[in-house]
């Protein structure tokens, strides 16, 4: 989990431009053109997806993930005719399982059939190349095209990222959409953001976090409308509120909420309350807290369980777990856009996702993609690049807080100790206090930063 | 009232009448090496009113109690469960009487720990359900059947339901179409006086019997010859003989489970079995007969705390590696994810098919070698606890070889069968099931039964937990809101619409 995740150092030019004298040639050669970028980046999702099925016809341990058969076994339940939430733990859109449909077809052939069976992993993995080259694009606007491939590289020959999608794991297609709207939004393309940010949140609710950035850093100015000039020198606050509706932002508000509801009515309509409880419902009234990163873990499995309510505080003590979503939304659909938002809209977005992540309820690694699809917007210009040391230590706190969270988890789900306490709970708590220390430098750097980065 | 008391020896093994006095409704004899099996047959109406209200409220209602203590059993009486309270259900028409089940079951049996059967019960086929718990002793059953049966100063009625202590297995089985309550105990197969006396309006037959071969007897089916005697009506004993097709059969061949360690919070549980063939009586010498195929299986009742996987169980080449061939039943639907506190539903029932060794690896190719299945089971939360673990105690599976029978074999009810095993009907009504006898490991004191410590919370240093976490996140959500702060003390209006009005009048 945590091993991957320390590549976007190392596959960042800039970090081995400074150990190695002798490849700077070769690196600015191969980032010289987009085709060796993108060859390099398919031909190794390419070995990982063969690789993969080797494993899988192989060995008993699954290169696999769990999920993909989840997603592939809904598919067939949908080409038969059924609803995709007839399989167990399925809880995503049905449109997921519709995109998967290739998956379920056999011909007989058992080639053939592995083809048509890997055709998702190969869709998520199709995605992972469409959100690099999309982050290329939006890249280029303030760099050269050799320096955008570079950074477009900490995600295209990301191993991590690589080896998540030929799993068969959606995530990819969270940062196509997400790179998507992005692009959309900077291209003040307002209808087709619209769709894309509706979209989004009916696939993987997260992305609604994006609006409140979005609306807030579209104002008249940035959208080419007149300024709102208003009749008094000190607008009234009405006036403010007035100047604040602008059309751009109508137009989003109506596009994102009608592509939303009307995919939710569209599937409730097909699948009726199994959509709603699986793909929704499910994410509030959820109890189950296998352990996870989340700080909120620990103290989820007391809150949770019965023969606790005696030792339980009083009940006019605030148990923490039941306002988790003040601080995370207040930081993540507030603070951070208000304060962000208007000086570098991607950067704001990747402190969103960070913040969101690391207040969440619950919190496993591949959520960590969520995030990692926009670091390489934020990065060119950070302090972290701009003194290595801190760069470093970052990343070595980082990673060092999950690996002790992994050890904990080892001797708790392997050896099965009772590492709940204090170890889980330390490292979830230290894993998280990390995270908080790095969201804050990011978001002291794009508040240092003036205007728009892109 | 009608009483069938049975001493079956084993093959070779028999009594001569003369061995037996018969007086006064009292059958005497020397010891013998047999199990005992009781079987009392109540009509309805003789019934206590509890059981009564219970039995009459039902289509369909089987109890089936099984001792953790292994025992020994001898063919006819060899249909096996796992260790625990089993029941097996059908409601009747009455729903009062279906939601008071449970408690009326408490009464009986003691420590019952379901609510009702909608929340506890898993279904079974059309509207059947089952139900399974661990009942480590029939102590609040012989408490309560003394109260209902014995009357005050009938010392030799406790006396009797006190043996029950000893029992194997208890079943309770009631036939709606004679509108009778079978209530039958089995005693294990080990060395005991012959004895028994007859009591006042109940018809006892008493039988003496021992396996035996004779020349006519099919494949399929198993001989019986021995004494009959009806007390209070018999001057002696009548020798007997008889024959039957029965469907429970002795595989002749043993096997012990137990957790891998470190279980974990994913244990798996090996099978360790004596032998990997298939039993050496149920192909036919005839070498005409048409061969039967057998295959092994394991069925397993999981208390909620555990659960198998069956999509884990899907993938060939993972069963390979752990000698199972495929998950052929489970309980609908298994919920994966829940900790065990919040879960209602008893547990779950499992069939797995197991894959012995190829032939040729075995020595001699005569089947004979030892081998393992593990089965990969996961744990559930389960709830928090002082000094940080719990432990649950899983039952032994029941072990046994299922061989389709050479055609032409019938099974017409026999007077030692039991139906409604939770198994049974997941085979082809005439599968043979041929009993591998459980043996536990000598570390495992005789029971059949593995206990898991499961890590759990630690109530105990729980205290600080909530005030921990809350304190972690307002330091966490301070600093980061310390820092928005700066950005808006820096930027002025931090980048608000005057922010951007300023910066764009200095590019121009």
């Amino acid at each position: 989990m945590a091993g991957p995740s320390t590549k976007p150092g190392k596959t960042s030019p800039s970090s081995s431009t400074s150990t190695t004298p002798a490849t700077p040639s070769l690196l600015t050669s191969f980032f010289h053109r987009s085709v060796p970028l993108y060859l390099s980046a398919a031909l190794l999702r390419v070995v990982f997806l063969l690789y993969g099925l080797w494993q899988d016809a192989n060995s008993p341990v699954k290169y696999t993930d769990i999920d993909y058969l989840v997603f592939t076994d809904a598919a067939r339940f949908v080409a038969h005719g059924q609803s995709p939430y007839e399989r167990e733990t399925y809880r995503y859109t049905p449109i997921l399982a519709w995109l998967l449909l290739p998956t379920a077809q056999t011909t007989g052939n058992p080639l053939v059939d592995a083809a048509l069976f890997s055709s998702g992993k190969v869709l998520f993995a199709a995605a992972d190349l469409v959100a690099g080259w999309l982050l290329e694009r939006m890249l280029a606007k303030s760099m050269d095209g050799a320096s955008a491939r570079k950074f477009a590289a900490i995600w295209l020959l990301n191993p991590m990222v690589a080896t998540i999608s030929t799993r068969g794991s959606s995530e990819g297609l969270l940062g196509v959409l997400v790179m998507a709207l992005l692009s959309a939004v900077m291209a003040r393309r307002v209808t087709l953001a619209g769709l894309l940010l509706g979209f989004s949140v009916h696939f993987k609710i997260y992305p609604f976090i994006y609006a409140p950035a979005i609306v807030w850093w579209m104002d008249a100015e940035r959208m080419g409308g007149k300024p709102n000039k208003g009749t008094a020198k000190q607008p009234s606050l009405l006036s403010k509120l007035l100047a604040f509706v602008t059309p751009a932002r109508i137009q989003l508000a109506v596009t994102s909420l009608a592509t939303f509801l009307a995919l939710n009515f569209a599937m409730y309509t097909l699948y009726g309350p199994p959509f709603l409880q699986h793909t929704y419902l499910h994410h509030i009234t959820r109890i189950d807290h296998r352990h996870n990163f989340s700080p909120y873990n620990t103290q989820l499995y007391l809150a949770s369980s019965p023969t606790t309510s005696e030792l339980a505080p009083p009940p006019t003590t605030l148990r923490i777990e039941s306002i988790a979503f003040l601080p995370q939304l207040l930081l993540a659909c507030v603070l951070i856009p208000l304060a962000t938002a208007k000086r570098d809209l991607p950067a704001a977005m990747l402190a969103q996702t960070f913040a969101f992540v690391a207040f969440n309820k619950v919190c496993t690694s591949q959520y960590f993609l969520w995030y990692l699809t926009l670091l390489p917007l934020y990065l060119p210009r950070s302090t972290f690049l701009q003194h290595k040391p801190l760069g470093f230590t970052a990343l070595a706190l980082w990673v060092l807080a999950q690996g002790v969270w992994l050890q904990q988890g080892y001797l708790l789900e392997f050896l099965g100790e009772s590492a709940f306490l204090p170890g889980l709970w330390l490292a979830s708590v230290g894993f998280f206090l990390v995270n908080c220390w790095v969201l804050g430098v990011v978001i002291g750097d794009v508040g240092g930063w003036e205007g728009e980065g892109v | 009232m009608r009483e069938r008391i049975s001493f079956v020896q084993k093959l070779g093994d028999s009594l001569e009448p003369s061995a037996l006095t018969v007086n006064d409704g009292v059958i005497r004899g020397p010891e013998v090496d047999a199990a005992r099996e009781d079987r009392l047959t109540i009509a309805v109406n003789e019934l206590p009113s509890e059981l009564r209200t219970l039995v009459t409220g039902a289509q369909d209602l089987h109890i089936r109690w099984v001792s953790t203590a292994a025992y020994e059993t001898v063919s006819p009486l060899l249909a096996r469960l796992p260790p625990g309270f089993h029941l097996f259900f059908t409601p009747g028409r009455n729903h009062a009487v279906t939601k008071g089940l449970c408690s009326i079951l408490g009464n009986i049996f003691g420590d019952i720990s379901c609510t009702t059967p909608d929340e506890s019960f898993t279904v079974v086929g059309e509207e059947r359900f089952q139900y399974f718990q661990e009942l480590n002793s029939l102590s609040h059953f012989i408490q309560y059947a003394k109260g209902q049966l014995c009357g005050a100063t009938d010392a030799s009625c406790s006396a009797r339901l006190d043996t029950l202590s000893t029992a194997g297995t208890l079943d309770m089985s009631y036939d709606i179409g004679e509108r009778v309550l079978r209530v039958t105990a089995l005693w294990p197969y080990q060395r005991q006086k012959v004895h028994a006396t007859s009591r006042p309006n109940t018809r006892t037959e008493v039988g003496i019997l021992s396996t035996d071969k004779p020349k006519t007897l099919e494949a399929h089916e198993i001989g019986i010859s021995g004494l009959l005697t009806v007390l209070g009506q018999d001057s002696k004993p009548s020798p007997t003989m008889f024959s039957f097709g029965s469907r429970h059969r002795d595989a002749e061949s043993a096997f012990s489970a137990r957790f891998l360690t470190p279980t974990g919070l994913h244990p798996t549980l090996q099978l360790r079995l004596t032998s990997d063939g298939p039993p050496p009586s149920s192909s036919s010498d005839d070498e005409d007969a048409t061969t039967t195929t057998c295959t092994p299986y394991a069925y397993l009742t999981l208390p909620r705390t555990i659960f198998a996987d069956k999509y884990q169980l899907s993938d060939p080449l993972f069963l390979a590696s752990k000698n199972l061939t495929a998950l052929r039943h489970t309980t609908q639907p298994v919920d994966l994810e829940a900790p065990e506190y919040v879960m209602t539903q008893w547990g779950s029932s499992v069939l797995l098919e197991l894959s012995p060794p190829a032939s040729q690896e075995r020595v001699g190719g005569k089947g004979t070698g030892e081998w393992t299945a593990s089965i990969p089971l996961h744990l559930r939360y389960v709830a928090p606890a002082p000094g940080g673990y719990s432990t649950i105690a899983v039952p032994y599976p029941a072990v046994f070889w299922a061989c389709e029978p050479a055609q032409g074999a019938v099974f017409p009810p026999n007077p030692f069968e039991k139906h409604h095993l939770g198994y049974d009907a997941l085979f082809g009504g005439d599968t043979v099931f041929w009993h591998v006898a459980p043996k536990p490991a000598a570390a495992q004191g005789g029971l059949l039964v593995n206990e898991v410590r499961v890590p759990v919370l630690d109530v105990d240093r729980a205290g600080w937990v909530n005030a921990g976490t809350a304190a972690a996140v307002l330091v966490g959500f301070a600093w980061v809101v310390w820092k928005i702060v700066g950005v808006w003390a820096r930027g002025g209006k931090g980048g608000g619409v005057e922010g951007v009005r300023e910066r764009e009048k200095k590019r121009q």
